[in-house]
């Protein structure tokens, strides 16, 4: 009991640490562009989740955060970091609109789950170079898959310059417009769409898998002690492969959802860094899933932010993505801060 | 006069194109050598390209637009030595916070820069420019740096062990923070080659991975500054071949030919990781890269 009081005091006085650097370093940052701090928390706060249509934006954006994040903590419980959400989002982008295409896009009522479907089966083929690169030639996943990122996005952007590009959009590169009956539907009067409901959906079902179901136990076995697991059998290659792909389906997912209801066509740069945004909340929520939702909503909300900050401060809107790379450096700082008091008092016991 | 063929001078070019990335992996190289593996190179690439390119726009002088680069390069990198040496935290998450930020403020400051011009570097014989023979200089001076002196083996034992070094009176905490300063110098320098002379323009994210390629070459060079220059020639060939594909009207798409020097870099690092564990990898980065 004595133990557990000192966890929680440790979890909430960390969380407390990265709030103060966090809160110290954009301080120092707006004063260095000539900003008052207050003033420009406060309107972040007010352009991300004051009202109505900057809740919508902000729910807008945090959709695909929200999955690249459930992307990058299946295979973060199993031990592994992949940052490969950004490809997979582009690639499950391209092949729910490459089965859209190849369709001929008949009116049904099946054509929106089936292009989700191959959007999320996109994602999960795009993570099965690094995964297979991982197992067979131990490779490290986490550059395996940056480098990756990089020609999903030029794969994209092929398409829609090219073979896919719609005779009609006058110049601009864009393929057609999804019809009506593969659009997923748009909540309340906002730009947000179904797939936020899907979003939440899929990190309460993970979180009860990765907490409650053997799989999940499997996985944390792994984590904790690799060697362990190893000598537990020749199941250990198939679960790092099942966990990386698990992730891809989900960052597919969240790039065939921004096709399919927010932009209504593939067109290139069309994850706006929600990727490694992802990875960020994956991180602030400790690889948890449900407290990936309420990260989800803070990041989504000060990136979404930027846009109100350009119109009603005058501050480039890149100043959020400023602030976003101070809140990874202020978490990073304070944990690494409090294992490090953890561990001096361990050491000063021994 | 004769068609220009699609080999002529494809090593000059390859050198050009490897240029920015000889010296972020001559960083990065260094970087790795004392145990840490820095993915925001990425990041203080970016920064160099955006400071160096305005230090040159409104100075006129490239040179002073290189000492710039190398300057922000090294202070960002700084950041990365907090998280990682007294702070503790993971490498690749404290990289990757590096990255965001320093691209991030490179963003922000570079939304300034859009429209200047920069005059550059006047080449010098046969299409060599000041930055493409300083980084081939660099790779000798470093190697032989590396392997010949008595600070080169201080920085080499740290890698391996740091208690070792510990107890040969080595201070492993202060070489691995100057190991990480030293990459970010290297890697601004190459940022701000990349936008003064390569591109001659800026634009946001322009370094376009070349960072995160620079990680993963320095373990296909085995952590070996000689080798670091055939791994970014590789890179730079790849490059120049998909540049001059393109300007010879090549059936193959530019976009396709784009992810060349991404698929090249891939495929030898995924070649180069089957043998890692016989390597001659830093024994401190053996746990950061397969755990």
């Amino acid at each position: 009991m004595n133990a557990m009081l000192s966890m929680v005091r440790a979890q909430t006085s960390g969380g407390a640490t990265a709030l103060a650097l966090f809160v110290a370093f954009a301080s120092v940052f707006f004063l260095a562009i000539g900003s008052n701090p207050l003033a420009m928390l406060a309107e972040i706060a007010r352009s991300a989740w004051g009202d109505s249509y900057a809740l919508g934006e902000t729910l807008l954006r945090a959709t695909p955060i929200l999955l690249c994040a459930l992307a990058t903590i299946v295979p973060a419980r199993a031990g592994l970091i992949s940052v490969g959400a950004e490809g997979q989002l582009y690639f499950g982008a391209l092949a729910g609109t490459g089965l859209l295409l190849a369709s001929g896009a008949p009116a049904s009522a099946w054509m929106l789950p089936a292009v989700l479907l191959a959007g999320a089966i996109g994602g999960a083929l795009w993570a099965l170079t690094p995964a297979l690169l991982r197992v067979g030639a131990n490779a490290n996943e986490t550059i395996s898959t940056l480098l990756l990122n990089y020609v999903a996005a030029l794969l994209v952007t092929w398409l829609v310059y090219g073979p896919w590009k719609n005779p009609q959009s006058q110049g601009w590169p864009a393929s057609i417009e999804f019809p009506m009956e593969a659009r997923l539907p748009l909540l309340w009067e906002s730009r947000a769409h179904a797939g936020l409901l899907i979003a939440l959906v899929l990190a309460v079902v993970l979180h009860v898998l990765l907490t409650r179901s053997r799989w999940g136990l499997e996985l944390d076995l792994m984590r904790s002690n690799p060697r362990a697991a190893l000598l537990a059998g020749f199941g250990q290659r198939r679960r790092i492969v099942l966990a990386l792909l698990a992730g891809g389906l989900l960052a597919g997912l969240a790039g065939i959802a921004e096709t399919a209801a927010v932009q209504g066509r593939l067109q290139a740069d069309l994850s706006n860094g929600a990727g490694l945004s992802g990875f960020l909340v994956a991180w602030l929520a400790r690889n948890h899933a449900l407290r990936a939702i309420a990260w989800a909503l803070v990041v989504g909300g000060l990136l979404a932010a930027g846009d109100g900050l350009q119109m009603n401060a005058n501050i480039p809107s890149s100043a959020t993505l400023v602030v976003q790379g101070l809140l990874f450096v202020a978490v990073l700082l304070a944990s690494g801060l409090r294992d490090w008091r953890h561990a001096r008092a361990g050491a000063s016991h021994g | 006069m004769a068609e220009a063929g699609i080999f002529d001078g494809l090593v000059v070019s390859s050198i050009r194109a490897a240029t920015p990335l000889i010296y972020v992996l001559l960083g990065e190289c260094l970087t790795q050598r004392v145990g840490r593996i820095n993915l925001g190179v990425e990041g203080q690439m970016l920064v160099g390209a955006a400071a160096g390119y305005g230090v040159a726009a409104a100075s006129g002088n490239p040179w002073l637009g290189l000492l710039a680069g190398a300057v922000v390069g090294s202070v960002l990198s700084l950041v990365y030595a907090v998280l990682t040496v007294p702070a503790r935290a993971n490498q690749f998450a404290s990289g990757l916070a590096v990255w965001m930020l320093g691209f991030g403020l490179s963003a922000y400051v570079g939304a300034g820069l859009v429209g200047q011009h920069v005059e550059g570097f006047t080449p010098l014989a046969n299409g060599f420019t000041p930055t493409m023979v300083l980084a081939l200089l660099l790779v000798p001076c470093i190697g032989l740096w590396l392997y010949t002196t008595r600070t080169g083996l201080a920085w080499r034992a740290v890698g391996e062990s740091p208690d070792v070094a510990r107890a040969a009176g080595v201070q492993p905490a202060l070489v691995i923070v100057l190991g990480i300063a030293a990459g970010g110098l290297l890697s601004g320098l190459g940022g701000a080659a990349l936008s003064v002379d390569y591109t001659r323009t800026w634009a946001e994210g322009m370094s376009g991975g070349r960072g995160l390629v620079a990680v993963g070459l320095v373990i296909v060079a085995r952590w070996n500054p000689w080798w670091t220059l055939p791994a970014a020639l590789l890179f730079g060939c790849a490059e120049a071949m998909s540049l001059r594909m393109q300007a010879a009207h090549s059936a193959i798409p530019a976009h396709l030919l784009h992810t060349l020097p991404y698929l090249a870099s891939l495929a030898v690092f995924a070649i180069a990781c089957v043998r890692l564990r016989d390597s001659g990898a830093p024994a401190a980065l053996k746990n950061v890269l397969e755990r």
